[in-house]
């Protein structure tokens, strides 16, 4: 996790993600004795690995410095073209193949309207993301698929395991690899990086700007989707909201792990997924009703945001040092 | 800029034509939609179903007076509707804990005001990205909402004062509606004439150039987002009356809505900035078109899908507009 990073900082960094963790991890612990065994352990990386996709996709976007507020809607188009193809008794990879697809059409359009049209970033994606969710009723005016999920195969998703890992696991991982290697590892990852620290001088730097937008639009429609998946596959039903409980997760990770280590990336994204997830699944765990939990992550992004921002920090230095630092 | 536009557009036809269809295609698409549906279901034109559009519309534009605002002066507020619902919530659920109308309403705006006050205090103060920031109290107030009602609506068995506010009417058309047509005129004499309003769309030209002016910018966005939050809540207590309930979810349906209104809104008279005539004019074809597709007997995903289409054409125009004069100056 460090190797993208050389900086010095990013061990204080490093144990200030690793101490959160502890904190987080004890009072529950404290709390709620179940927290640390092994059951409980397997069912937060399971949900850590629905939103860790959702948010690696959303990474690339926020990376080139635009927004995207259509996923949550493209998810459940793609949970519902899924259940649609899965309920007509397409084999399973044909299905979640369609359903990824659908989100990376949706992310191209998306992608297009925003570099090459130059619509603005957060209306055009508001708008399609209205638009998906009207489409994904069509499938079945509204009411969730679950016919052929039991044969399909499509539960062993969040069934099997590989080496004592569960499945959804080996898959964000996977995922990560891929995207981390991507993000930090290629001319690609700079490329995107470049666009969006500054669109101009990399342009000028030779990089073909609008294609690397289109890309991240893209990459986080289809991981959306991916992330869908799992989810579909966890519950045992493709449902038209299924999306909706994407976008603030995702939101936080990212913002969350970019406060942490300084700088949105894949890393990041990941540690910032794994804190959230920690804590919601501590507050499932303590019973806390399903309507607090918006609170709690959007409390928490809100305090990541402010954390991130040099400005503040600046302003407010100690004061904000010494809260990352608990 | 209008003179600018003017300036380009004599001596050629057919730039005239587009840049009248620019100014005033929303207008016509209101008294397009109101000709067809009226056409299609005569009674779309009956003075119930005119008297119900008018309120629901009514209520819509107060919510969105604040953001008309906001969005002219470059910066964004995706947390109205779930203040809307906060303040719904807390209304039903005071109204239903025994206390009553007139405390419970009190209780609807202070809501609205705290959070005005977050999202200006972090927005304007801070000075933190405004999207994120109003997606995360939008967020908060969203799930305050659903924990008041414990993740159910709140149903009430009268509806009081407001109530009778509500529903009071002059001839077929609500009081409320004049109350809405005096504030947005109102509304419409500070943004286009009075010093305050030129700041607002200087702001969204060049903030940092309105700053070198001496311009208070952040006091100005910070009232901008506490009027957001106030007008939100004032929605949201309204919305308790006409619903005789408690409704902790019903942001989502305004979401969209606000930002089309606004934005579809900006498209007519002035060039893709928003202005309160505008987005009277487009919440007037939202609720025609709600009120229509009923009649029609269109789904609700259907309505979405056209009110998703329409946003992105109006953003698609607004720039398409934009474009061409910058290009020409």
């Amino acid at each position: 996790m460090t190797d993208t990073f050389k900086l010095p900082p990013v061990v204080l960094r490093l144990a200030a993600f690793v101490g959160l963790l502890a904190v987080i991890a004890a009072v529950f612990q404290f709390f709620a004795p179940a927290y640390l065994s092994n059951g409980n352990l397997h069912a937060l990386l399971r949900h850590m690995s629905v939103n860790g996709l959702a948010a690696i996709g959303l990474t690339f976007v926020i990376v080139v410095r635009q927004f995207d507020l259509s996923f949550p809607g493209v998810a459940s188009l793609g949970a519902m073209t899924l259940g649609f193809l899965l309920a007509t008794g397409y084999s399973l990879s044909a299905s979640i193949a369609g359903g990824v697809a659908i989100g990376l059409l949706a992310g191209i359009i998306n992608g297009t309207a925003i570099a090459y049209l130059r619509l603005p970033d957060i209306v055009t994606t508001i708008a399609t993301g209205g638009v998906a969710i009207g489409l994904s009723y069509f499938y079945s005016n509204g009411t969730s698929i679950s016919e052929n999920f039991f044969m399909s195969g499509i539960l062993d998703l969040n069934d099997a395991k590989i080496l004592t890992f569960d499945m959804p696991v080996v898959i964000l991982a996977c995922a990560a690899v891929a995207a981390g290697l991507i993000l930090h590892a290629s001319r690609f990852g700079r490329s995107f990086y470049a666009t969006g620290e500054n669109r101009v001088s990399a342009h000028f730097s030779g990089i073909r700007v609008k294609a690397y937008v289109l890309a991240a639009f893209g990459l986080c429609g289809a991981m959306a989707c991916l992330a869908i998946t799992l989810l579909v596959a966890s519950s045992g039903a493709a449902n038209v909201s299924a999306g909706s409980q994407l976008l603030m997760p995702a939101f936080a990770a990212v913002y969350l792990g970019a406060a942490l280590f300084g700088a949105p990336s894949i890393p990041a994204t990941l540690a910032g997924t794994l804190l959230m997830s920690a804590m919601l699944n501590g507050f499932t765990l303590l019973a806390i009703p399903y309507y607090y939990s918006d609170a709690i992550v959007s409390t928490v992004l809100i305090g990541a945001i402010a954390i991130f921002d040099p400005k503040l920090t600046a302003t407010l230095g100690n004061l904000l040092r010494g809260r990352t630092a608990r | 800029m209008t003179v600018l536009s003017e300036n380009v557009t004599t001596g050629r036809s057919r730039p005239d034509f587009e840049t009248f269809f620019v100014r005033y295609g929303l207008f016509l698409l209101v008294l397009a939609a109101f000709l067809l549906f009226a056409w299609l279901r005569p009674t779309f034109i009956s003075a119930g179903n005119i008297n119900d559009m008018l309120r629901s519309a009514s209520i819509a534009a107060i919510m969105f007076l604040g953001l008309t605002w906001i969005i002219a002066a470059g910066e964004i507020d995706v947390s109205f509707m779930s203040v809307a619902a906060l303040a719904n919530m807390i209304v039903a659920g005071l109204v239903a804990a025994g206390y009553g109308w007139p405390l419970a309403c009190l209780g609807g705006l202070l809501a609205g005001v705290v959070f005005g006050l977050i999202n200006g205090g972090l927005v304007a103060g801070f000075k933190l990205p405004a999207l994120v920031i109003t997606i995360a109290t939008g967020g908060l107030a969203g799930s305050i909402a659903a924990a008041i009602g414990l993740g159910t609506s709140i149903s009430l068995s009268s509806t009081g004062f407001v109530g009778s506010v509500l529903h009071a009417n002059i001839g077929i058309v609500p009081l409320i509606t004049v109350v809405v047509a005096v504030v947005y005129g109102l509304s419409y004499v500070i943004q286009e004439h009075l010093t305050f309003g030129h700041y607002l769309y200087a702001m969204e030209q060049n903030r940092a150039a309105v700053v070198e002016a001496g311009v208070p910018v952040n006091r100005i966005l910070f009232l901008l987002y506490i009027l957001s939050g106030t007008v939100s809540a004032i929605a949201g207590i309204l919305l308790t009356a006409d619903l005789s309930s408690g409704q902790p979810y019903i942001g989502s349906s305004y979401f969209i809505d606000g930002l089309t209104a606004v934005l579809l809104g900006g498209m007519a008279l002035k060039y893709g900035k928003p202005n309160v005539i505008g987005t009277l004019a487009a919440v007037l074809l939202l609720a025609a078109l709600l009120s229509g597709a009923a009649l029609l007997g269109w789904t609700d995903s259907q309505r979405q899908i056209v009110r998703g289409l329409l946003l992105l054409f109006g953003v698609a125009v607004v720039v398409w507009a934009r474009r061409k004069n910058r290009a020409h100056i």
